[in-house]
This record gives C-alpha cells, sequence and structure tokens, in this order.
C-alpha cells in the first residue's frame, strides 16, 4: 500500500444536516496534503472521521494501511493528532503530559524518555518541558502539542489549523520542521487558513459545504483558474459556490 | 432605567434558555417540598418492638394487644430469636424487646408491685427515649385500668391543647421554613453563579464597554432573579397546601413585606460572594458554605437553635435565615402580626442594611 | 497492569494534587461536616421553653413547676403577661409551651381531689410538642406520686444498650461518614471526567490506542482510593473528637466501605455522562446527595416515612450502607447480621458500575 490516506464517498450525516458530502481522495506516503475549505465546510468532520474518532454514515477507506471502518483502533497506534483547540492538559508540565501520552501510546519509561529527549531536541522545547502549557506562549504550545502527537513515530499526522494565532516567525519554523519529517518519510495532513502556507503544500483539496470541489497542485489550480495568487483563487471559487456553509 | 430593563431582559432569556437552569429554578422547589414534607418526619410511630411473654395469662394477652394497638408500635416482620433477642437488634430488626416474666398477671390482680423490663436498642437515642416514654405511659394506663377494685391511684388531670396544628403534622413545621431555603438559594447562589459565569467568560467585561453603569447591570441581572425567587416561593406555600394541608393564616401582605427585605439580603450576599471570586465554580462553592449551609443548618429549619453549644447560637444571631424562618412560620401558621414580629423584622432590616452596604462597596471595588 | 492505565493513573493524581479545590473537598470537607453535623445535628427534644402561669401561688404549685424544670426537659419561664397574650410568645417563636397552673391546686392535691392543670402547646413544631406532651404527663405522674408517696404497682426498667450516654453524636457520625464518602466520591469522579469533556482533552486521549476500560478504571481508581482515605480521615477524626465509641470489627468496616464505594463511582460516572460542564456536574451530584441522604435514614428513620416513601427507600444505596455502620460501630454486628444489606449493596454496585461504564464510550460526541 502506497497510500498513507485512501477514502472513497465518504458520507457523513447528523440528522438531516450532511456535514461530509460523498469526498473521495487520495493522499501518498510522504505526502504534505493541504486540507483547505472555509469555515462550516465539514473539515473537522472529515478529519475525526480519518482518525478514527467518527463513524461515516456510508462510505469507506484506509488510512495507514487500516479500514476505518473496521480497523479504526488499529489506525490510532499509527497516526498523530493535533486538534484546533489546544488539548494537552493545562495543569501538567510539558515532561508530565509526555510521559503520559507515551505510555497510552504503549510506549515503555525508556522509550519515552529517548524520544522525548530527541523531540525536544529537535523542536527546541527544552527550556519549557517543565512549564504548565498555560503559561506558555501559543507559539509554544502548538509545538509541545505537535511533539505530543509526534512521539510514538507515527506514520502520518492529522494536523487541525495547528497555526492558527501564531505569529509568522513561528510559523515559518512550524513548516519547516513539517517539510524535514515529509523528508522523513511521514505524512502530513494538516488544515490551514493561511493561503501561503496552502501553497507550501504538494497538493491541497479544497472543500465547500461538505463536498471536494476542487484537488490538485496549488500551482496547476492557480493556472487553472487564472488567478494572480491562491487567495484570490480560493475566494472567487468560494464565492461562485453560493458562499460559506453555515454550520461546522 | 430602559438600560435595566433590558438587561434584565437578557438575563430573562438567559436563563429562559437554559433549559437545565429553569429546571432548577422550577422543579427543584417542588421536589424540595416533596422531598422536606414527606422524608423528614420526626413523629415517631411504627416502632418495631418484640414482646416475650412467659406468663401467657389473659391479662399478658392483653397487655401484648394494647402495645400492638397502638400506633407507636408494630409487631416485628421475623419472629425473634429466644437465644438471642439481640440479634435483631443489631441487624435493626427491632427497636426494643419486652420482656413479661412469670406471675404478671398474679401480681397485678394482687395491686403488688412488679418490674416489666425492656432491652432497648439506644443508639438513636430518640427513637430510644421515645421508645421507652411511650412504654411507659403505655404501661401507666394500661394499670391504671387495672386496678384492683378499692385501688386507687392520685393522679393530675392535664387538660392539653394543641395550637395552629391541632393533628400535629410534621410537614407543617418543615415545609413553610423550606421557604427560607429556597428564598436563599435562588437570590444568593444562582445570582453569584450568574455574575461570576459573565466574569469568566468575559461577557462583563463587554458589557462595561457599552455605555451603562455597573450598577445599572447589577440592577438588570438582579431583578429576573427577584420575580423567580418570590415565584417559587408561592409555588412552595401553594404545594405545601394542597399536598400537605399547611394552612396559611396570617397577612400575605405582611409576609410579602418580610420576604423582599430577606430576598434583598439574599441577593447582597449572593453579590457578595461573586465579587469575591473568579470563576464559577469556586462561586458555587463558596455560596454553598456562606449562604445555603448556614441556612439550612442554623437557622433552626430543621435543627433546635437552643440545644447547640453556645458559639452556635450566638453565630445564629446574624444568619437572615434565622429570622425569616420564625417570621414565615409566625404569619403562615400562627396568624402573627408586625406588633409580635417587630424584633425579627428590625434584625432582618439591620442584616439587609449591612450586607447591602458591604456588597455594594465590595462590588465597586472590583469593577473598577 | 497495561502501562496505560498506570499513566492515566498517575496523571489523575497529579492533577487532583494541583486542583485547589480538590484538594478542599477532600481534606476540609470532612472535618467541617463532622464539626457542622456533630454540633448541630440534634433532634432531641429538650430545654423547652416553658411559660409559667401559676395562679395558684402555693409551695406546692412552685415545687411542681421547680420539679418539671428539675427534669432537663423543660426550662421555666415565669411569666408577668396576662393570658390574653399567651399566644404572643408562640407566634414569635420564643416559647414553645405554657403551662397554666388554676388557682386551687394545692387545696385539690390536699384534699385527695385529683388537680387539674392545663398544658397549651405550641403545636406547630409537631415533634417537639408530641414528645413534650409525654414528658409532661410523665412529670405530673411523677410529681403527683411523690407527693402522696404512692407508686404505681407496675413498673417498666430499661436495659439501654449500645448508646447508654444516650448521645445523639454517636449516632450521628457513622451516618455523616457514610454521607461524606458518598458525595465526595460522586462530586469528585463526576466532575473529573466532565472536566476533560469540557476542556476538550478528551479528544486528544480518543485518538490514542488506549482502550476504553483503561481509561475507565484509570479515572476511578484514584478516586476509589480517595474515598477510602476520606473514610478512615473521617472515622478517626469522630471517633476521637467526639469520642464515639466503636463496638466491632473496623477490617469489616472498610471491607464494606469498598463494597459500597462502587455504587457512589457508578454513579459519579452516570453523572458525567449526562453533563456537559463540571458546574452542572457538580450540582447534579449535591443534588443527588441532598436526596439520599435525607432518604436514607440519616436524620430521621425510615420506619417515619410514608409507607410509600419507605419503599422508595429500598432503591437508595446509602440506607443500606448507613445501617451497616451503624450496626458494626455501635452494635458490633457481624457479617451474618448483615447480610440483607451486602447483598443489595452488591447488586447495586454491579448494576450502577456496569450501566454506567458501558455508557461511557469511546467515541467522541
Amino acid at each position: 500500500m502506497n497510500n498513507a490516506v485512501e477514502v472513497v464517498n465518504l458520507t457523513r450525516r447528523f440528522g438531516d444536516f450532511t456535514a461530509v458530502d460523498n469526498i473521495s481522495l487520495t493522499v501518498a506516503k510522504g505526502e504534505i496534503f493541504g486540507f483547505l475549505g472555509a469555515n462550516g465546510a465539514g473539515k473537522t468532520t472529515a478529519i475525526r472521521m480519518l482518525c478514527g474518532l467518527l463513524m461515516p454514515t456510508s462510505g469507506n477507506g484506509r488510512v495507514a494501511g487500516c479500514d476505518i471502518i473496521k480497523e479504526s483502533e488499529r489506525i490510532k497506534s499509527r497516526i498523530g493528532y493535533m486538534s484546533q483547540k489546544f488539548s494537552l492538559y493545562g495543569d501538567l508540565t510539558g515532561r508530565e503530559n509526555m510521559d503520559f501520552y507515551g505510555a497510552a501510546y504503549g510506549m515503555s519509561r525508556k522509550e519515552v524518555k529517548q524520544r522525548r529527549d530527541e523531540l525536544a531536541a529537535r523542536l527546541h522545547l527544552e527550556d519549557i518541558l517543565d512549564r504548565q502549557p498555560v503559561s506558555l506562549p501559543i507559539g509554544w504550545r502548538q509545538r509541545l502539542a505537535l511533539a505530543v502527537s509526534l512521539l510514538h513515530r507515527p506514520e502520518i499526522i492529522f494536523l487541525d489549523e495547528p497555526t492558527g494565532g501564531v505569529d509568522p516567525v513561528f510559523r515559518r519554523k512550524f513548516w519547516s520542521i513539517l517539510y524535514d519529517l515529509a523528508e522523513e518519510g511521514v505524512t502530513v495532513f494538516v488544515t490551514t487558513h493561511y493561503m501561503d502556507e496552502a501553497e507550501y503544500c504538494g497538493r491541497i483539496s479544497i472543500m465547500h459545504c461538505g463536498k471536494i470541489v476542487e484537488l490538485g497542485k496549488p500551482f496547476d489550480l492557480i493556472a487553472k483558474y487564472k488567478a494572480p495568487n491562491l487567495e484570490t483563487m480560493f475566494i472567487d471559487l468560494i464565492d461562485s459556490r453560493g458562499g460559506e456553509c453555515a454550520k461546522d | 432605567m430602559r438600560k435595566i430593563k433590558f438587561i434584565a431582559v437578557k438575563e430573562f432569556y438567559h436563563i429562559l434558555r437554559d433549559p437545565k437552569s429553569l429546571a432548577i429554578a422550577i422543579a427543584m422547589p417542588i421536589i424540595m417540598t416533596l422531598l422536606y414534607g414527606y422524608a423528614i418526619n420526626l413523629d415517631i410511630k411504627n416502632i418495631n418492638i418484640a414482646i416475650v411473654d412467659y406468663d401467657k395469662t389473659i391479662e399478658s394477652t392483653e397487655l401484648i394487644d394494647a402495645f400492638y394497638a397502638s400506633p407507636y408500635f408494630s409487631r416485628p416482620e421475623n419472629p425473634v430469636s429466644l437465644s438471642d433477642p439481640q440479634a435483631a437488634m443489631r441487624s435493626d430488626d427491632v427497636t426494643a424487646v419486652l420482656y413479661i416474666r412469670p406471675g404478671f398477671a398474679e401480681k397485678l390482680r394482687n395491686g403488688q408491685t412488679y418490674e416489666l423490663g425492656m432491652t432497648v436498642d439506644g443508639s438513636d437515642n430518640n427513637l430510644g427515649a421515645a421508645v421507652m416514654n411511650y412504654s411507659k405511659a403505655l404501661v401507666n394506663t394500661f394499670i391504671l385500668e387495672h386496678l384492683p377494685v378499692g385501688v386507687e391511684v392520685p393522679q393530675v388531670r392535664l387538660a392539653i391543647q394543641n395550637l395552629y396544628n391541632p393533628d400535629l403534622e410534621s410537614s407543617h413545621f418543615f415545609v413553610p421554613g423550606l421557604v427560607a431555603i429556597i428564598l436563599m438559594m435562588i437570590s444568593a447562589l444562582l445570582t453569584s453563579i450568574t455574575i461570576a459565569r459573565e466574569k469568566e467568560t468575559g461577557t462583563m467585561e463587554q458589557l462595561l464597554t457599552a455605555p451603562v453603569t455597573p450598577w445599572q447591570i447589577l440592577t438588570g441581572k438582579i431583578i429576573p432573579y427577584i420575580g423567580l425567587a418570590l415565584l417559587d416561593a408561592v409555588l412552595v406555600l401553594v404545594a405545601a397546601r394542597l399536598l400537605f394541608n399547611v394552612p396559611f393564616v396570617g397577612s400575605q401582605i405582611l409576609l410579602l413585606g418580610f420576604a423582599l427585605i430577606y430576598v434583598a439580603t439574599a441577593l447582597s450576599l449572593g453579590v457578595l460572594v461573586s465579587a469575591m471570586v473568579k470563576t464559577q465554580q469556586v462561586a458555587m462553592m463558596l455560596a454553598m458554605m456562606l449562604t445555603m449551609l448556614p441556612a439550612v443548618m442554623l437557622s433552626g429549619f430543621i435543627f433546635a437553635v437552643k440545644n447547640m453549644p453556645v458559639v452556635l447560637q450566638l453565630l445564629s444571631n446574624v444568619i437572615p435565615a434565622k429570622f425569616f424562618v420564625t417570621i414565615i412560620r409566625g404569619i403562615a401558621l400562627k396568624g402573627a402580626g408586625l406588633d409580635v414580629l417587630a424584633m425579627q423584622g428590625l434584625y432582618l432590616i439591620i442584616l439587609m442594611t449591612v450586607l447591602m452596604l458591604i456588597a455594594g462597596k465590595k462590588f465597586t471595588r472590583r469593577i473598577a | 497492569m497495561s502501562r496505560a492505565l498506570i499513566g492515566v493513573v498517575k496523571k489523575e493524581f497529579i492533577q487532583i494534587l494541583r486542583d485547589r479545590n480538590m484538594i478542599r473537598i477532600i481534606f476540609l470537607m470532612p472535618v467541617i461536616q463532622l464539626l457542622l453535623f456533630g454540633y448541630v445535628v440534634n433532634i432531641d427534644v429538650k430545654n423547652l421553653s416553658l411559660d409559667v402561669y401559676d395562679f395558684d401561688r402555693t409551695h406546692e404549685s412552685r415545687e411542681l413547676v421547680r420539679s418539671v424544670g428539675a427534669s432537663g426537659y423543660f426550662t421555666p419561664n415565669d411569666t408577668i403577661m396576662a393570658l390574653q397574650h399567651l399566644e404572643d410568645n408562640f407566634k414569635r417563636s420564643s416559647s414553645d409551651m405554657a403551662i397554666v397552673i388554676p388557682p386551687g391546686f394545692a387545696h385539690d392535691l390536699m384534699n385527695r381531689e385529683n388537680p387539674s392543670v392545663s398544658l397549651i402547646t405550641d403545636g406547630s413544631n409537631a415533634n417537639q410538642t408530641a414528645i413534650g406532651i409525654g414528658y409532661m404527663g410523665r412529670l405530673m405522674q411523677i410529681f403527683i406520686s411523690a407527693y402522696y408517696g404512692v407508686s404505681i404497682p407496675l413498673d417498666l426498667r430499661f436495659d439501654v444498650l449500645y448508646n447508654p450516654e444516650a448521645e445523639s453524636v454517636y449516632f450521628m457520625v457513622p451516618g455523616i461518614v457514610a454521607t461524606l464518602l458518598t458525595m465526595v466520591t460522586v462530586m469528585l469522579t463526576s466532575m473529573a471526567i466532565v472536566r476533560e469533556r469540557e476542556l476538550g482533552t478528551l479528544e486528544q486521549l480518543m485518538v490514542t490506542p488506549i482502550k476504553g476500560r483503561e481509561l475507565l478504571l484509570g479515572k476511578l481508581i484514584p478516586f476509589a482510593i480517595l474515598g477510602f482515605l476520606e473514610t478512615i480521615i473521617a472515622l478517626t477524626f469522630g471517633v476521637l473528637w467526639f469520642q464515639v465509641p466503636f463496638v466491632g470489627s473496623s477490617v469489616l468496616l472498610f471491607a464494606l466501605a469498598g463494597l459500597y464505594l462502587v455504587t457512589p463511582l457508578g454513579i459519579g460516572l452516570f453523572f458525567s455522562n449526562v453533563t456537559s460542564t463540571q458546574q452542572q456536574a457538580m450540582f447534579f451530584a449535591w443534588f443527588f446527595s441532598v436526596f439520599a441522604i435525607l432518604t436514607s435514614g440519616f436524620f430521621t428513620p425510615i420506619s417515619n416515612m410514608p409507607t410509600w416513601m419507605q419503599y422508595l427507600t429500598y432503591l437508595n444505596p446509602m440506607r443500606y450502607f448507613i445501617e451497616i455502620t451503624r450496626a458494626i460501630m455501635m452494635k458490633g454486628a457481624g457479617l451474618q447480621d448483615l447480610v440483607f444489606q451486602v447483598v443489595m449493596l452488591a447488586i447495586y454496585g454491579v448494576a450502577v458500575f456496569g450501566l454506567s461504564a458501558m455508557r461511557f464510550s469511546k467515541r467522541v460526541s
């Protein structure tokens, strides 16, 4: 299986409301895939299904080689996840958070220590490991969350708007880390509202009201729509389809 | 004025739209009335006692029948083992065991002295005392009816008149006091949580950037709760009347007047608590401890203040609920008027003034 | 014991110890509750305030009043008010009963005619009135028997077991311990789980391969331990401070406390399933506790409640635990005396815990 993610006709309904409407896509191993869309387009719901957090109403797929319906638990040990809202424990230090999640991923104490030191060095987290996240600025918090999601050497990481509210310097550093990861073979599936970040991605998809309305390499899409840049292309595309959707 | 009205209306929407707080505000008083009315019943009756009869005569059987015919005593569900009668007490099947030794009837007929023995489970001392009292009374009545001819025992003829609650219903005592608790709960607990919530979520800050003064915000927020509190008080009194026949003999207007003073006091407490905390959680805990707990424990609602250690008796004099409990019992059950309740009213007003001043100062300082 | 389970337990403990609210609940609450309940809660009928209207004003009438006061059940107040104002003191609840001794009391006494005395009571406090009347009747009987030197030939002698000092607090402490254990466990358990949901950390947990039961157990074990700790603190403090006798086996008590604990844990779990904020959880927990406490036989004997309510109390697990605690502490009861309660607790524990645990699903939403 060379594809990290493969979904076909994935749909999720909540009562009358269809959050994700028949989407299909594949993501190759080691790709940096940008998952774009306006607010309320259904991105978070889609990611949740890919992570095994939510069952699809119909459709199927494979993530990290595992069936998302039948083997959802298996997927969890192979993927990492960073949610939109900071969701590590505010009252535990960085070190304690990592120790805990290491244990949750079934890693031995030695493994956790080794990996923790490794990641701390790589992401320059040494100084903040013993502080509680509540006392850290948002950029550092996100880096810590990234480190936690990488503890168990996942094949794929799903990042839901990891750089929301972060300053440009940090954002640049964050993305250089993501590039390094991709080079090492980790697949990066990332959501973002920043169009400059979207241009860093290998391929992007754009969701609108639950459907994928466009998919391809950023520059190909700019050319296709004859837009001056990705941002304009995005805005025009969404506008032409009726604007934002009401619910997320 | 208009501004206050708008804030009050907004607060109303908050309350109405949160079904859980609505449930709390309306269902809870009713549930509490039911609970306190039915559950807390200190009338002691149907006490399980076992009677072991070694005499087995007509007279001893009459004594046994007299015991079980009384509303105070009942037969145990399982027969008591003669070799270990106390086992029944350990497993709570009986509260006492009465022993009638041989020779009972004979001594009775001859007017000779005779001693009955009763072993009593004293762990619940109130129950034990009641058992002993009622047994003694029953035995006395029995012997007076069975005195041999010519023997007389002098008695005091005690004429008894029970005022206000001739059927001696337990619920009449507790349910009016419940109004004091509920008013406190809504006026103090809920308001402190609401204000704390606005602080915590930052909407207070947002409000303050508008051309409204902190006092207008406060007043506007409080008004719906006053209405709710009074509504609940009426609900409880009506429920009390319908379910338990609790009378309302005195003047509703007078009660309303006192209730408003009491509510004002409780509101001040709520505001005070909210000014001291940062989060809703702490607001709730603190409010519980400073308002509800004293109101339930030290106001005379259930437990007699005069039986408490002196320190607590003194402390009870700064608890607003204490005065209001006396007031509402006086008005509802006994038809007390302003002349009799003047002192309580005065104390309540003093407490209200003091608390309003303190709360006002704290609130303004916090906002500024 | 899997690594994940240990990890969760460790994390929970760290969080609990760092949360000042929880610390307060765990350590302060028992002490405060014990003190408060121990000193405040009592339903003994004594020191009834008795207004005395003595229109006889003889040696005998004064002797009657004195003997009534000496009993400790009544505190006589000599009143100078006219009879019309008798009710005023009732209306402001400053006295509980009034005794009216008519002129001619001593005269009747001396002529061997049964004298009359009137007792007027504030019936609003029903319990107090009923018992007070009983006491007064007894005291009258004692008085007149002593006066004539005649006694009723049939006497009733009492042998009081288990609480010979008749201390209210001895009866209260076991109840308080049971109450405390229940409240703290339900409250803390429900809050801890809801907090994760509220803050969003639950989602991050769900993404890990951690199994549902590891998470569940990991979260509950610390509270089970804390519950035990609470019991020990409360019992030790209660027994030492109030000098409550402890007759039975403490081992048995702790073992049964452990059995009981499963139920409040399950209930806390249930509340965490149905609430979305910590505040709601706390409220539910508090409300449930009040309900459970009032219908458990803590304050008032279950036999006093209306029959339909008595049947309902069979559904209250606290009822069984209070019976167990009292029986062991005050009467030295053994396991064989408590079979019914133990079986009920076991059924309860399994049912409540089992159902709640099943609902605790690993999926978000």
